[in-house]
């Protein structure tokens, strides 16, 4: 062949015309709109950079991040991906996104520098500054090693521990429009998180009453007929931990009550937490077993926020999923409150139910008293009767905050991730005692109980 | 720099290749290469550069030192400093630790030593300067008299971190004499897009599956969890590794070189002793020609060169003990092969010879994906039920269900399917040379993999060749 073949022509056209409109484009994304997490920023040249060669990886990964119309290219492949599962069940599992591409720390530019040296310790900011941050409702979803050190601002304050974290989290299991975490029973986790709250039993005062709540995951729900067994038994999970906990903890039993109400619409189709209408149920049990009357759901205004596509469709950018969103509906307390958050930059006022996020399709769950990144916040209302509650969550936690605001006369919200001694100056048990604080909730959803690295953050509250 | 990079693709081979084209030169065409390949090698290790330019100049000043003094002592004691240099090298940078590990755990002391991470590459460019010694005292080629030409050899960015181990008799005059054709250049685009499909489609989505059938640790996985596992591991080796040597010879083609082939279709064997002739042949013909050879061959003390070529091949692929483990299982089935197993295998059906191979090959793998050699024999345990574990779990058949049309795929790229039906299409119009194969269906399902493999190139993160790290 005496000239170059027409494959070879458009080989050398093609990768030059890419490598050409990827230098001229300007205007590079730091965000994926589609993956909802920030990508990688350009690395700073530092001759230490350049000795250790992290410049050339941490480029050619920033590279490759801001490639030109990434974010549609990602998408064919995962659209291609599926259809090449014809064979296959109709279900799929799909290992969280997050190990494919680790957000960095440094997703956090303008505040990065802040941690080193500064008693001001809060590297999570204002998550409406940068929507790409998100720390509250992804970050106990995606429970691969890193997404721990992007949500433990104490991180050095923390014991280093390998936790064996069981490496089936992180699995969406995709079917019927919806995707599920994959629940795999370990055992030893679920003693830890006995051990913790039985520690908290003996170190407070016999006055303060400790609530173990344990929202299951959608997963628990299904109605998998040939592949039951897939996902391990949450019931069974939580009669185990049941039989471990001081007697003098009570178990609000959600499990029964989502059970019952397992048709209605109490999980997000599109992302691992329940809905406003879980919660509310979850708070109804919790007042029933207080032995208290619940709200009725209609004294609650009631917002439709519309379309949302959360974090089980960010992670498996499953095509299913996204033909067939959420929607997003809020429940506005009625009860006259305040609500500050804290940190290290001092005091915030916020919304309970925050507006900021509604226009968002991912950030949607933010609206839940959108309390990510304080070290700590307290909704203080105009019930006059001294009951002081302090809810020990996840994100799971930040549903259900909003139905408790007529019972008490403050309510405290403390994340263990985000929770920091350097603010504060105290403890927990500290904190608890110095707030006179006469109920403590700890609500923390099943896969979190499930993970270790989770739990020993709210061990390290007690330090 | 990994070839299966965007950064690679389109920034650092357009301009390589356009540099090189522009520029006529014989002489420059050269420099742009070592000046290329030099910046490829920087690329990610800026620091071990410094290595591999005093790696080729004392091979170099050795080698000419030998040529000027045949018959006299200076010869001999030239290749041996040579070798030994080489091997000291590799030895330190390689397996320094190791030694010291082993030591401290068996005499109970605590000697410590400097560490530093293994330089890219090292493993196959000392190779190839050892082979271009001991070449050159062997009057197989002349010693290069320019240094520039030779850190071209060993620095060239195809086949510089992670083979193949191209010998420097071969491509000694296509440093001075390479004629650039359209011919070369068409086959190796077509080559570099077959390897860069096996790499970026194949291997890579080949391992997240075995990664999620197989999890971290094995207290769930079932008996066909463990076979498909281990057999997607074998599917991502092969076409992992000879997916990069497609690359390699690919680009070798594009600017006029040709590389030796590497694989020839290794899970078709019949025998282990096949496979080995099948599989990175560039190495096993290293210790072939260097090592076996040398020490006697067949001729004298069969059984203890066979030993020490297996002991130096495991060994060559990590500094630990699974790969030295990985290494005696083939001398074991090698030896037992030679004495009367391979009469056998000839004369059962091809199918059961060929069966037998491919399962002395899995759990071959087994030992060499498992540096915790404790790991490696629960994972047989598992696949030959020996644990009592499950014949197989939900997860395991949505696994092979979603995915097999990438096994199928896979198992099909390991065969010689694809090229016997290319064939069988181009044979049919003789008379036509340029006939509908070669203008019109090889080019288009070229094009159909490089632009998916972009695609999926933007989805995936690094993931740099397993290669890269022997």
């Amino acid at each position: 062949m005496k000239k170059l073949r027409w494959d070879s022509v458009i080989f050398i056209i093609l990768i030059t015309i890419l490598g050409l409109t990827n230098l001229l484009n300007f205007n590079k994304p730091t965000v994926s709109v589609l993956e909802n997490r920030a990508l990688k920023p350009k690395p700073e040249l530092t001759i230490n950079g350049l000795l250790t060669g992290d410049y050339f990886r941490d480029y050619e990964e920033y590279y490759s991040d801001t490639f030109i119309l990434r974010d549609k290219l990602v998408k064919t492949s995962k659209d291609f991906q599926k259809a090449m599962a014809f064979l296959g069940p109709g279900i799929t599992i799909v290992q969280s996104v997050d190990d494919i591409q680790k957000p960095q720390e440094n997703n956090l530019p303008d505040q990065s520098d802040k941690n080193i040296g500064n008693e001001d310790n809060d590297i999570i900011p204002d998550p409406a500054s940068t929507p790409s941050a998100q720390p509250d409702t992804s970050d106990d979803t995606g429970q691969t090693g890193q997404n721990g050190e992007n949500a433990s601002p104490e991180n050095d304050e923390m014991p280093e521990r390998d936790f064996g974290d069981d490496p089936n989290i992180g699995y969406y299991l995709v079917i019927d429009g919806k995707a599920v975490q994959i629940f795999k029973f370990n055992k030893e986790s679920f003693e830890y998180y006995a051990q913790i709250l039985n520690k908290y039993r003996e170190m407070l005062d016999d006055s303060v009453k400790i609530y173990s709540m344990i929202p299951p995951t959608a997963g628990e729900f299904l109605r998998l007929k040939k592949y039951a067994g897939i996902t391990d038994s949450q019931n069974d999970a939580l009669s185990y931990l049941e039989s471990l906990l001081d007697k003098d903890i009570v178990t609000v039993n959600v499990y029964d009550k989502l059970n019952r109400h397992k048709d209605e619409y109490i999980y997000f189709r599109t992302d691992h937490h329940w809905t406003a209408l879980g919660a509310y149920y979850a708070y109804v049990e919790f007042m029933e077993t207080k032995g208290e009357k619940p709200l009725s759901l209609e004294q609650f205004e009631k917002i439709d926020l519309g379309d949302f596509l959360g974090s089980s469709y960010t992670k498996t950018l499953d095509k299913s999923l996204e033909k067939n969103p959420d929607s997003f509906i809020v429940y506005k307390p009625y009860t006259k409150h305040e609500f500050f958050k804290y940190d290290g930059k001092g005091e915030h006022k916020a919304d309970v139910i925050d507006m900021k996020y509604k226009d968002s399709l991912t950030d949607k769950y933010l609206t839940f008293i959108s309390t990510g990144g304080s070290t700590w916040s307290v909704i203080r209302t105009e019930v006059n009767n001294g009951k002081k509650l302090l809810i020990i969550k996840d994100s799971f936690g930040n549903a259900i905050a909003p139905f408790m605001l007529s019972h008490y006369e403050e309510i405290y919200i403390v994340d263990a991730r985000f929770y920091n001694k350097n603010v504060t100056g105290k403890n927990i048990i500290e904190f608890i005692e110095d707030n006179k604080i006469d109920e403590v909730l700890f609500c923390i959803y099943m896969e979190d109980v499930n993970w270790h690295k989770f739990m020993s953050g709210v061990e390290g509250l007690l330090n | 720099m990994v070839f299966s990079s965007l950064f690679f693709l389109c920034v650092f081979l357009p301009i390589t290749l356009g540099l090189y084209y522009v520029i006529k030169n014989r002489t420059y065409r050269n420099w742009i290469l070592i000046i290329t390949s030099l910046f490829f090698y920087a690329w990610g290790e800026p620091v071990w550069i410094s290595l591999l330019i005093i790696s080729t100049l004392f091979n170099y000043y050795f080698a000419l030192v030998i040529e000027r003094n045949r018959g006299s002592w200076k010869e001999k004691a030239s290749l041996t400093a040579a070798i030994a240099l080489n091997i000291i090298i590799l030895g330190y940078f390689k397996y320094s630790g190791f030694i010291v590990d082993n030591l401290n755990s068996l005499l109970g002391t605590s000697f410590e030593i400097l560490r530093f991470g293994l330089p890219v590459g090292i493993s196959f460019y000392t190779f190839k300067t050892i082979s271009y010694v001991v070449d050159v005292y062997r009057r197989d080629v002349k010693a290069q008299p320019s240094f520039f030409k030779l850190l071209l050899y060993v620095s060239m960015f195809h086949q510089l971190v992670a083979g193949p181990i191209v010998r420097y008799k071969d491509i000694d005059d296509a440093i001075d004499n390479r004629v650039e054709s359209f011919e070369g250049f068409n086959y190796g685009v077509s080559r570099f897009i077959v390897g860069l499909g096996k790499k970026v489609l194949l291997a890579n989505t080949a391992s997240n599956v075995a990664s999620m059938v197989m999890g971290n640790n094995y207290s769930r996985l079932s008996v066909a969890g463990a076979w498909l596992g281990i057999l997607l591991l074998s599917l991502q080796i092969y076409l992992d590794f000879s997916g990069y040597s497609d690359m390699a010879i690919g680009l070798g083609a594009m600017f006029g070189f040709k590389y030796k082939e590497n694989f020839d279709y290794p899970y078709i064997s019949k025998s282990v002793t096949e496979f080995w002739r099948r599989w990175h042949i560039s190495l096993s013909s290293f210790f072939r020609d260097y090592v076996y050879i040398p020490l006697g061959g067949n001729r004298k003390y069969q059984m203890r060169n066979l030993f020490i070529v297996w002991f130096l091949t495991g060994l060559w692929h990590g500094a630990s003990w699974n790969f030295v483990l990985w290494g005696m299982y083939y001398f074991l089935l090698l030896v037992l092969e030679k004495t009367f197993f391979l009469k056998v295998l000839d004369r059962i059906p091809a199918v059961f010879s060929r069966i037998y191979s491919l399962l002395a090959v899995l759990v071959g793998w087994v030992f060499f994906f498992h540096t915790d050699i404790g790991q490696a024999l629960t994972y047989l345990g598992i696949m030959f039920g020996i644990n009592t574990r499950p014949i197989s779990s939900p997860e395991v058949s949505i696994h092979f269900l979603n995915n097999a049309v990438l096994i199928i795929v896979s198992v099909l790229a390991c065969t010689p399917a694809a090229s016997w039906i290319y064939r069988k299409i181009k044979n049919r119009n003789k008379e036509n040379e340029a006939g509908i194969a070669e203008t019109l269906i090889r080019p288009a399902i070229n094009i159909f993999i490089l632009i998916l493999s972009i695609i999926f190139l933007v989805g995936q993160s690094y993931s740099p060749f397993l290669y890269f790290k022997f």
